[in-house]
């Protein structure tokens, strides 16, 4: 091979591997998983994409339970080099959805004009899952999104795991992921929150948000952690991000880029009985991050110190369903980079998310969920400045909080229409005129309509 | 020499049967431990009712129900959610291992219930319900629910996975056993009820 092409070859891999590790979105339950294992839905899931205990045993096992014919391979000594299923674990994701906020956006070129209220996305997102064992001990969850809002198509979650069972009362694994919690295993962290693992993607959203809580997969990286999972109790995990985003080199251009590597950790114990479980568990991230963005990748960094606890209750009945899960982070920002270059009123803030939602389902099929968010925090006059009207912060806090409701339908295990209502009683800190331009923050109450399919 | 050789030959095979054996015995724990117990628990001790123990179960009647799955004879909605995905690549040989290492499990220890339903329970299973034409189950099951070979082991077992159960033999989508669905024909649900309570308490 010539060597100009032996360099773009290598060039062109060192992108799609970037592009592999790109900010992931959400993602879901998937039908492959139910055709590798012959398992109904309702195996693994709740209501998808909550796991049951059973779910969360064949997420440790990395995704590895098998009953498809195997293309396989062996050594003379019997080890095995290939399993592969005959056919690839693939499915596909479709979700559409309608928007409507309690006030029109503002119109984004003519002043005092209005958006059109009512914003249908078709798809709102479609995604391609390559999800199952793709060798012994070797499972993935790899999800390719077609993003409705940006029409764009790029990398996901992904999850890929080792895992092994070293005797009845442990297991221990390894996975490779680019979303610290995608991993996880209860769904009160936030790659997987229920009940409201779905929002409206055109509706705004509260401006400020912890590193834990989707911060630091925003701003594109890849990890590695190593977990144990001991007398089916016990879960232990420790792990390290990097910066990965989807660009050829990470330079002044990129924004928080990770000083060296971020430790991950993750703490949980599980109790179960009869038909209920209840986990209870603390987890947080260190990061240092270069806050990047026209400024040199060297120097001062910001320090985010997460810490957070969380609790999940589940009772799974043959007729009803329950479930409540909770958590609550607690972020201390360090702002060094951003303090020393004007950019924050105060050496240091903090910044605090509780989140609590409960629900029910009968019969798998017709569901409610409701639940109460806030985040809250120091009040900034530089990071938390008036900006743009609708997303900026006039009262220089970054305080939002409020209530959604749900109602579900189920028709089939893989299908779910949900009617989603969000209620602010505080929006990017104040509740009237919050970003300096006439709105409250009940205008951006979000009515919001999902239709999902998976196969 | 020949009688030499015959017996070589014949420790041979001995040796080679013995470790084929000990190989599906590995086999069956190694499946057990590794793919059934996240349902079924350690050593075939569930936690839910969903999930029957399998601890102690009869392995002439653990090989039936699996070879039912299997073949999708037995088909109420959690043996098709579950247990057909689960039991359609297991070999004969890996049902035997797996009924074998259940079997060899020490059972699980069944939970009383309320006197009344215990009461009631009791008259069932060690009479029947003469006036519906119900058998004893005892005469079937055992004294003490233990079962023997086809007849399950109900002792032990969680009382509301043998109430989906007899339900299920009742309303017809456990279809492959006529005879249970003749025993539970004219019972009621709360004499469902109080036979599984008793039975499961043994
Ligand atoms: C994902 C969960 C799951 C896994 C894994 C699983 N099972 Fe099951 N199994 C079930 C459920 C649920 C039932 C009850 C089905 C019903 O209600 O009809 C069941 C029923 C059974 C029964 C019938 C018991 C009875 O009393 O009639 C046997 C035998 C059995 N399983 C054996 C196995 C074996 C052997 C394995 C491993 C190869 C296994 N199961 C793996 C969920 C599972
Ligand atoms: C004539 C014999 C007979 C009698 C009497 C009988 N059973 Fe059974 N029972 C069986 C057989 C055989 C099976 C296994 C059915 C199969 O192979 O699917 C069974 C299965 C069951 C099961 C399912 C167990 C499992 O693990 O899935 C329950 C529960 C049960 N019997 C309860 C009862 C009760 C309660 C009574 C008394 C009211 C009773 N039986 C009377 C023969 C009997």
């Amino acid at each position: 091979m010539q060597r100009g092409k032996l360099r773009s070859l290598i060039a062109g891999f060192a992108v799609a591997a970037a592009a592999l590790l790109l900010a992931p979105g959400s993602a879901q339950a998937v039908p492959s998983f139910a055709r590798q294992t012959g398992f109904a839905c309702e195996a693994c899931h709740t209501v998808f994409p909550e796991l049951t205990p059973y779910g969360r045993r064949f997420k440790l096992n990395g995704y590895t339970v098998d009953i498809l014919p195997q293309v396989s391979g062996i050594t003379p000594s019997k080890e095995q080099t290939l399993m592969l299923n005959q056919l690839p674990p693939l499915s596909f994701m479709f979700q559409t959805s309608y928007t409507s906020t309690k006030k029109a956006l503002p119109d984004t070129a003519l002043p005092d004009a209005f958006a059109k209220n009512g914003q249908v996305l078709f798809p709102q997102q479609a995604s391609l899952f390559y999800a199952g064992r793709i060798a012994p001990n070797l499972g993935a969850f790899v999800q390719m999104t077609y993003d409705g809002t940006s029409g764009s198509f790029g990398w996901d979650n992904t999850d890929i795991r080792y895992a092994r069972l070293a005797n009845e009362n442990f297991l221990w694994g390894l996975s490779l992921n680019n979303n610290p919690t995608v991993q996880d295993l209860w769904n009160t962290t936030s790659a997987w929150q229920s009940p409201f693992d779905q929002r409206s993607a055109t509706a705004p959203g509260p401006g400020a948000g912890t590193m834990i809580d989707g911060g630091l997969a925003d701003a594109g990286v890849a990890g590695v952690s190593a977990y144990g999972y001991l007398y089916n109790s016990v879960y232990v995990e420790l792990g390290a991000y990097r910066s990965a985003p989807a660009a050829a080199q990470i330079d002044s251009t990129s924004t928080n880029v990770v000083k060296g590597a971020a430790p991950y950790w993750r703490l949980a114990y599980e109790h179960q009985w009869g038909r209920h479980s209840l986990e209870v568990g603390a987890y947080g991230v260190e990061a240092k991050l270069y806050p990047g963005g026209d400024v040199p990748l060297s120097g001062p960094t910001n320090k985010y110190s997460d810490w957070a606890l969380d609790s999940q209750y589940q009772y799974i009945g043959d007729e009803n369903l329950v479930s409540v899960t909770a958590t609550y982070i607690h972020e201390k920002q360090t702002l060094d980079a951003t303090y020393g270059a004007g950019a924050s009123s105060n050496p240091s803030d903090t910044l605090k998310t509780l989140r609590i939602g409960a629900s029910y389902y009968y019969d798998r099929k017709y569901g409610g969920a409701l639940g109460y968010f806030s985040t809250t925090g120091s009040s900034d006059d530089l990071l938390y400045a008036q900006g743009d009207p609708v997303t900026g912060f006039a009262n220089s806090k970054p305080d939002s909080k409020g209530w959604t409701a749900e109602l579900d339908w189920v028709p089939y295990e893989n299908t779910k229409i949900a009617l989603q209502y969000t209620m602010y009683d505080k929006f990017n800190g104040g509740d009237t005129n919050y970003d300096g331009a006439g709105r409250n923050a009940k205008d951006n109450n979000t009515l919001y309509l999902l239709g999902w399919i998976n196969f | 020499m020949k009688t030499i050789i015959a017996l070589a030959v014949g420790a041979v095979l001995a040796a080679g049967s013995t470790a084929a054996l000990a190989q599906d015995q590995e086999g069956a724990k190694a499946l057990a431990t590794g793919v059934c117990s996240a349902c079924h628990g350690p050593q075939g001790h569930s936690i839910s009712p969903v999930f029957p123990n399998l601890a102690g179960q009869q392995s002439a009647y653990i090989t039936l129900q699996l070879d039912a799955f299997r073949s999708h004879e037995r088909g109420d909605p959690n043996a098709r959610a579950y247990m057909w995905g689960m039991a359609s690549q297991l070999s004969d040989t890996s049902i035997k291992g797996l009924a074998d290492y259940y079997a060899a499990q020490k059972p699980a220890v069944g939970e009383i219930g309320d006197k009344p339903l215990m009461a009631e329970g009791q008259k069932i299973y060690t009479q029947g319900i003469a006036a519906q034409g119900v058998p004893a189950c005892a005469s079937c099951h055992g004294k003490d629910a233990e079962g023997a070979g086809a007849f399950p082991r109900l002792a032990g077992q969680h009382a509301d996975y043998l109430v989906a159960q007899l339900q299920g033999f009742q309303s017809g989508t456990r279809a492959n056993a006529p005879i249970m669905a003749n025993v539970v024909r004219s019972m009621s649900p709360e004499q469902i009820k109080a036979a599984a309570t008793y039975a499961a308490s043994r």
